[in-house]
């Protein structure tokens, strides 16, 4: 555990310094990039001087990991808005957006693989198991302009984009669940097979038990462990896969605020955007850790 | 069914193969600007149809294949032999060594899918030589671990121990005795990880910090297709069902060769 607590540290740390580091991988001269060439000496001394960029590196990154500790994520170098006030709407955005896809792919994905997993080594299964491993493998790029063009352009039933009804939502968190209820499905098959072999399946079938009652009481409950694995592992990568899907279907996430920063070379706000979304995921794949270790009795001492 | 899927994963590459090389005899680069032809439906003259420009998509489209294959020839070659090479290092020495290697690629793993890939694009700048570079800086990552896991069960097998005690050198023992033993995996990984770049190429391409305009690449393609698709469905049909037609391919294609090669669970790819 202690030696968890310190590679999570260690990890964050090392994502501190590469997020900081980003600003200075621009070729030639950062403040010029982001400002144009046009800008004005005064301008970009200004630009240089509120960066800090004129300073040493270690006291750079000093400054910003105590500006950080603050809660200060610095402000767009156009809009002069402090990026914390921008997080405040983007980021709820996005984890909606990733919550809901999470739903999507659990109530498809668990289903469908215990399914497959009841049929095991039948078409139905093999079925299953081919389209959701091709699935899986859709960017959402292809898909989610045809979940458009389909539900949104020919059929009509839900708004093409932006946020303003509350059905707008949806074709993005299908966009974004589609892939991962693929993943849920294969795991949920392979887990639920190697419980099925298990002792106490056979004990439970032989005393008796309907079918139904070995599946949904005993078997499930062992199998749904390591789907609370995924299920953590994956809150952390549908955030980085909104940054696609939330420009297509333009959702106002941290997603669309990353690329827009990248259009404008507002080169803090790619910083802190890529900062929020790492430190998500790595905070996410650490309580994940810790919440298996609670819910399986079997690894409290590993 | 393996044989199908052999027959199917060849037919669609023999096919995409043709096409490009045909495309290249003929001339056809896709530049051509058009405009009585803007965002045509398929038709003689233009099969895939005309974009928003009037330029054969079709044409584009056979670009965008050799690009997007290239970029992930290259980038998959680079990122291979560093990740191997890390990865045989941490995994032969052990020790500190192996544990700093492995905490840097902790730290590149914290960096969920694409994003950082797309942050160093970022600040690099648009362009195909600096997305080539921000694909590398991120690929090396699973090679090394890949190459770790297998050498560290590899490095007290019989024979390397055996050749040890003759005498040879780590070099020799890694070049001779581990890294052939890797190459199955190697050449597993390496299949799917063409796939994955691809669509990481177009991933980055469809932000706008891939390939410039005008060259053709598929995610840029992709772009401007979502844009006019109330107008021209069939473009973003069918510049995405080509693209999805060669990722599948390659990925079958590892299936395939996994089986092949009888690789056990090793991959990210696996069930």
């Amino acid at each position: 555990m202690i030696s968890r607590l310190f590679g999570f540290f260690t990890v964050i740390f090392g994502v501190l310094v590469l997020t900081f580091l980003l600003i200075h991988l621009v070729p030639g001269d950062p403040v010029e990039v982001m400002l144009g060439e046009s800008a004005s000496m005064a301008d970009r001394e200004a630009l240089r001087e509120q960066l800090g960029l004129n300073q040493p590196l270690i006291t750079q990154f000093g400054t910003y990991l105590n500006k950080l500790a603050h809660g200060d994520l610095g402000q767009s170098i156009h809009t002069k808005t402090p990026i914390t006030e921008l997080f405040k709407t983007r980021y709820p955005a996005s984890v909606q957006l990733a919550l809901l896809s999470m739903l999507i792919g659990l109530l498809v994905g668990v289903p469908l693989g215990v399914y497959a997993a009841l049929k095991a080594g039948r078409w139905q299964d093999v079925v299953v198991t081919v389209v959701s491993v091709r699935l899986s493998a859709m960017p959402v790029f292809w898909l989610g302009p045809i979940l458009m063009l389909v539900f949104a352009v020919w059929l009509g039933w839900l708004p093409v984009s932006g946020m303003d009804e509350p059905a707008a939502i949806i074709l993005p968190a299908l966009t974004l669940g589609f892939g991962l209820s693929a993943i849920l499905t294969r795991m949920t098959r392979t887990s639920l097979l190697e419980v099925l072999n298990e002792d106490f399946i056979r004990t439970a079938r032989a005393k008796g038990l309907s079918e139904r009652a070995v599946i949904v009481r005993h078997a499930l409950r062992a199998a749904l462990l390591p789907i609370v694995t995924i299920v953590g592992l994956q809150m952390g990568s549908l955030l980085a896969g909104t940054v696609i899907t939330e420009t297509i279907f333009s959702w106002d996430g941290i997603g669309r605020l990353l690329v827009e920063s990248i259009e404008k070379r507002d080169y803090p706000v790619t910083q802190a955007c890529v900062l929020a979304v790492a430190l998500s995921y790595v905070v996410i794949n650490f309580l994940t850790d810790i919440a298996y270790r609670l819910v399986d009795p079997r690894m409290r001492h590993a | 069914m393996a044989n199908m899927i052999k027959a199917t994963v060849l037919s669609i590459l023999l096919f995409w193969l043709l096409a490009v090389i045909i495309g290249r005899v003929l001339g056809l680069h896709g530049n051509e600007v058009d405009l009585h032809q803007v965002l045509a439906n398929p038709s003689w003259q233009h099969w895939f149809g005309a974009d928003d420009l009037g330029r054969d998509i079709l044409a584009r489209i056979l670009r965008g294949v050799e690009v997007s294959f290239l970029v992930a020839l290259g980038v998959t070659t680079v990122t291979m032999t560093v990740g191997v090479t890390i990865g045989l290092l941490a995994g032969f020495y052990g020790g500190k060594l192996d544990k700093v290697l492995m905490q840097i690629t902790d730290i590149f793993l914290a960096f969920p899918g694409i994003l950082l890939a797309i942050a160093f694009a970022a600040v690099l700048g648009p362009g195909i030589f600096n997305l080539m570079i921000a694909l590398c800086l991120t690929g090396w990552v699973s090679y090394a671990r890949l190459t770790r896991a297998q050498t560290l069960s590899l490095r007290n097998r019989q024979h390397v121990l055996a050749s040890e005690s003759l005498g040879a050198k780590p070099l020799r023992l890694m070049r001779y005795h581990i890294f052939p033993l890797l190459l199955p995996v190697l050449i597993v990984e390496a299949t799917y990880s063409v796939a994955s770049i691809m669509i990481a190429e177009a991933s980055l391409s469809f932000l706008g910090l891939g390939i410039q305009a005008p060259n053709a690449s598929w995610g840029a393609m992709l772009r401007d297709a979502v844009r006019y698709m109330l107008v021209a469905p069939h473009y973003v049909l069918l510049v995405g069902a080509s693209l999805m037609s060669l990722i599948l391919a390659i990925n079958l294609g590892g299936d395939y060769l996994r089986d092949k090669l009888d690789i056990a669970s090793s991959s990210a790819n696996e069930i």
